[in-house]
């Protein structure tokens, strides 16, 4: 399979990825549309066996969800290369946050729905029956099927999850980072629940639903920090890494550079994460009066950092603004 | 250098990821294989009522009229599915001792734990789908202008009961 042929240059709206990002971008869509065909067997393969199992029903429903985070990823990438233009003019990177949220809204939604029914079966002690299957004149526990069906879905996600959380790092893509780690959360959903259908095996039929509970709140747990993440960034927060554990190390790499030529005084910085791109601010205050073409090279150096940075302003100021990150992190 | 995130090299980080989690998941499969074969029999009643049924030698069943399977005449049950469970009875090394009502009594009955298996013409439709146990159909008729398939009910939950019956039920079959 020759690809060179058309080896398109990808970008996201104006920015044009380096070769690294190009590549990542390519295989992180492929993966995806794999992601959704796996996904999609897995689900009608649950489906067949879930019988009245609770924790199935919770681990079906939660491979449904699953679809959303590939079908938001190939949407809002797709929508994120879209040029800027006079309508849109901070280009539509904003797809990304975007797609986080309803992504991170549809999971938390299942995961209440699912604590709640997982719950009541609990509280009005439901016990679970599984029957048999008739199989080429043996009669075999449903429950052994569903075990069979848990190992499969659980399998392929995390392996695809591990693959694909390099790439998000990669592409600084938040919708593909969560993702990821749903899919590589996807191997404790199918292990609670194949503990829930072995439980009823042994005759405990609360450990189904315990099982689905647990599966339940680890989703809402999910739901719950992605709104938090996306919000934050659509509410123009500090730039933060792919994963929003820290705040993105390139703010104090833009902030150093600021600093750098003779004729700064003192430089603060504003970076929010647009989506794949940071769009950067940053206010200078001269000390002697400087030429329009020192502020661009200023701003061509800091561009030139990385490639996420993107619409950088220099503007010159004589005194800093509230507010703006004018120490390091 | 600046990049972002905390994770180190990626690809270090998802070749050794995939390596742990085969690990990992070969590990499951070993602790889900001893708990198999420690166990034994799966799957069990939570409530004994195979146990009961083989212990006791009797069957509580409840047989209510219905379908052209079961007749219910001054307390005496007939029918095809009445001489099925009589059967499925004797199987267990068990007598049945019958007790006619109607399928709603039956039912109310079979959840407070009083019987163990209702005979009444119930079919793969029934309504009380989420209150008791219903086998797999283990025979079709024509009835009222249409095909329908015969089952049985045990109590919710019992599987171990569940799976013997419908084991029980295939072998016969075949």
């Amino acid at each position: 399979m020759s690809r060179g042929g058309r080896e398109g240059r990808a970008s996201f709206g104006a920015t044009e990825l380096p070769a690294e990002q190009a590549d990542a971008l390519r295989r992180a869509r492929r993966l995806e549309w794999v992601s959704l065909a796996y996904l999609s067997t897995g689900i009608v393969v649950v489906f067949l066996v879930m019988g009245s199992s609770q924790a199935m029903k919770v681990a079906w429903v939660e491979d449904l969800l699953s679809l959303v985070p590939p079908v938001v990823f190939l949407v809002s990438s797709r929508l994120a290369g879209r040029p800027p233009s006079p309508e849109h003019p901070y280009g539509h990177h904003r797809a990304v946050a975007s797609a986080h949220l309803v992504a991170a809204a549809a999971l938390f939604a299942m995961g209440v729905f699912m604590v709640l029914d997982s719950g009541m079966g609990l509280v009005k002690a439901e016990h679970p029956p599984i029957g048999t299957f008739h199989l080429v004149g043996q009669t075999i526990w449903a429950g052994w099927l569903m075990i069979a069906a848990m190992v499969y879905t659980g399998i392929g996600p995390v392996i695809l999850g591990h693959l694909k959380k390099p790439l998000s790092q990669a592409l600084h893509d938040k919708v593909l980072y969560a993702d990821s780690e749903m899919n590589a959360a996807d191997w404790r959903t199918a292990a609670a629940a194949i503990v829930g259908i072995l439980g009823i095996g042994i005759g405990w039929w609360w450990a189904d639903a315990v099982a689905a509970l647990l599966i339940a709140a680890s989703v809402v747990g999910d739901g719950v920090k992605g709104i938090g993440n996306a919000l934050r960034d659509l509410m123009d927060g500090e730039a933060r890494t792919h994963d929003d554990r820290e705040v993105h190390p390139l703010v104090n790499a833009v902030l150093t550079a600021a600093r750098g030529p003779a004729w700064v005084g003192e430089a603060g910085v504003r970076v929010r994460d647009q989506g794949h791109l940071l769009h950067t601010e940053v206010f200078v205050v001269p000390t002697a009066p400087v030429d329009v073409a020192d502020l661009e090279a200023l701003a061509a150096s800091i561009r030139d950092l990385d490639w996420k940075l993107h619409d950088v302003a220099v503007v010159p100021v004589t005194r800093l603004p509230d507010a703006v990150r004018s120490t390091p992190v | 250098m600046v990049r972002g995130g905390g994770d180190g090299p990626p690809h270090d980080e998802y070749g050794v990821g995939v390596v742990a989690l085969t690990r990992r998941l070969a590990a499951a499969a070993l602790v889900g294989a001893l708990v198999l074969t420690g166990c034994g029999s799966i799957p069990r009643d939570p409530d004994g009522t195979l146990e009961r049924v083989r212990a006791s030698g009797t069957l509580r069943a409840g047989a209510s009229p219905g379908g052209g399977r079961v007749s219910v005449d001054r307390d005496r049950a007939t029918g095809p599915e009445v001489d099925l469970v009589e059967d499925f009875a004797g199987a267990l090394g068990a007598e049945v001792e019958w007790r006619p009502g109607g399928e709603e009594d039956l039912v109310a009955a079979m959840e407070r734990g009083e019987l163990d298996l209702i005979a009444g013409g119930l079919t793969d439709q029934s309504p009380w789908a989420g209150k008791v146990a219903l086998t797999r159909p283990y025979a079709t008729s024509e009835f009222d202008g249409g095909t329908v398939r015969h089952v049985l009910a045990v109590p919710l939950g019992e599987n171990a009961m569940l799976f013997t019956l419908e084991e029980w039920l295939d072998r016969r079959a075949s």
